[in-house]
């Protein structure tokens, strides 16, 4: 990398950061969902302060509150993500940017990471505010190694990938429906029960972690007796459900991360294209 | 008849391709069904109708306010800009009810409709779809309307649809909250409750955009930069 082109990605990281860190909605949105979730009950957000409910466990309780906000939050995490490359179009100050000798990948990865990072800060604040409440709470102080350990391989590579996709695809269709197609596509490749219909649920494509969780934290369901990742018998799409190890389970962080490669690759070759 | 096919292009592509594609994915999940069994099947295909066309219709509406560029001249027109919106918005839904219409009356005439036990008939059965597609599409034109942001206004109305479909059990576990359940048909708790929360989602919806006609009114808001 050159010196110019790490400059280039510092300066569009550090400005899409305060640009997005500023932003109302990026902290509305979490906040009214965390209320939607405290409103509906039978959530970990609750019942990690109820002795009658919560896991016995503190690795159980921080990580399966892991997957309970991973799941939700990222839903308004890739929506709002969704107008981030396109207003630059829309405000028409793409061309402007072309202009300057500031390389459009290296402005784009910048976007990708400042953008990403700033919609996340809202959500990772409630995770690790939650854990080290319950920490406090429950006198479990290494419950927060085991929430930096799951922020760490489920819910940084799992926001890795939406955000590269919900930046890139509404280049190609616009935002709105893109977060319809989205938020269907996070409900069937992530919770749908795999022989109910073909999905890509328990396999190496599971932003929500399933090999991460089940074979690096040893984490199977809040109540203990559920598999997250691995073969179904019956199941269409067994061929990307290897058995869950260790190695399958590093092998599915990284297939999450060459996927968000090639779509940030893919949207950088659909902007060129168009310049 | 011109304004109104101005109106139907105004609002947008998303509004008039999401519900054809959200019946399609619908549709083509129910019958990729590995293990056919009638019911599962019946079921998907009217989880179709009760939760894909509601989503589209929903984010479609999340997107009205926050279009127009030089919302300025909107505002100086003779009609009133909260009427154009509602306008937009009537588009919006009608498109997605006639897309769902449709595809009940196919379901009804290859007897699908009728697999799936809990169908309420093929007319009252209509508010299957209808009660929470203007249940959503009323929380998401007013959250437009108060965050004046689609991308927020979206991520609220996902966020919404996905929290009652991962917390169905304990959403249902109080009246005010079986009551305002959108997907009573298809992961109704309570049957007997149908009735009631179709009517509520509806009377809901219209207080919902009463709500938002008003806070519209106040056009000094709808000017502004770019909308947070």
């Amino acid at each position: 990398m050159t010196g110019q082109t790490a400059s280039t990605l510092g300066a569009s990281l550090r400005y899409e950061f305060r640009m997005q860190f500023r932003k109302r909605s990026v902290w509305i949105v979490p906040a009214l969902t965390v209320a939607l979730f405290l409103l509906i009950g039978g959530s970990l957000l609750r019942d990690l302060f109820d002795p009658g409910e919560r896991p016995a466990e503190a690795r159980s309780a921080v990580v399966g509150l892991a997957v309970q906000v991973h799941a939700l939050l990222s839903i308004g995490y890739g929506c709002l993500l969704a107008d981030r490359l396109i207003r630059d179009d829309g405000l028409r100050v793409a061309p402007i940017l072309d202009a300057t000798p500031a390389r459009p990948g290296a402005r784009l990865a910048g976007k990708y990471l400042g953008a990403g990072a700033a919609t996340a800060v809202p959500i990772l604040a409630v995770y690790f505010g939650l854990a080290a409440a319950y920490a406090v709470h429950t006198g479990a102080p290494h419950a927060l190694g085991w929430a930096l350990a799951t922020c760490a391989v489920v819910i940084v590579p799992g926001l890795l990938f939406v955000a590269a996709f919900a930046l890139t695809v509404p280049l190609i269709m616009p935002a709105p429906l893109f977060r319809v197609i989205f938020v269907g596509y996070w409900l069937w490749g992530n919770v749908v029960a795999p022989d109910m219909m073909p999905t890509l649920a328990r396999t190496l494509i599971h932003p929500l972690g399933g090999y991460p969780l089940d074979a690096l934290l040893d984490f199977h369901g809040i109540d203990g007796d559920d598999t997250l990742a691995g073969p179904v018998p019956g199941a269409t799409l067994n061929v990307l459900r290897p058995d869950p190890t260790p190695a399958t389970a590093w092998l599915s962080i990284a297939v999450l991360l060459v996927l968000a490669a090639a779509a940030l690759a893919g949207g950088h070759a659909v902007r060129a294209r168009r310049a | 008849m011109t304004l109104w096919w101005y109106e139907a292009r105004r609002a947008g592509w998303a509004a008039l391709l999401g519900p054809p594609i959200a019946v399609t994915l619908g549709v083509s999940a129910a019958f990729a069904n590995p293990q056919p069994g009638d019911t599962t099947t019946a079921r998907i295909l009217l989880g179709a109708l009760e939760m894909a066309v509601p989503l589209a219709a929903g984010v479609g509406c999340a997107s009205l306010v926050g279009r127009d560029p030089a919302v300025e001249l909107q505002l100086a027109a003779p009609t009133p800009y909260r009427v154009t919106l509602l306008r937009r918005m009537a588009v919006t839904l009608a498109w997605a009810a006639m897309v769902a219409g449709l595809t009940a009356a196919v379901l009804i005439a290859t007897g699908w409709w009728a697999r799936w036990p809990a169908n309420h008939g093929p007319f009252a059965g209509q508010l299957t779809w209808a009660a929470p597609t203007v249940g959503l599409g009323a929380v998401g034109f007013a959250a437009g309307a108060v965050f004046r942001s689609p991308a927020a206004a979206g991520a609220l109305v996902t966020t919404l649809w996905t929290i009652q479909q991962f917390f169905a059990e304990p959403a249902q576990q109080h009246l005010p909250g079986r009551l305002l359940y959108l997907f009573a048909t298809t992961r109704g708790a309570v049957p007997g409750d149908w009735t009631g929360n179709r009517l509520a989602l509806l009377g809901t919806a219209a207080t919902l955009v009463a709500l938002t006609l008003v806070l519209l009114a106040r056009s000094e808001r709808l000017i502004g930069e770019e909308e947070e």
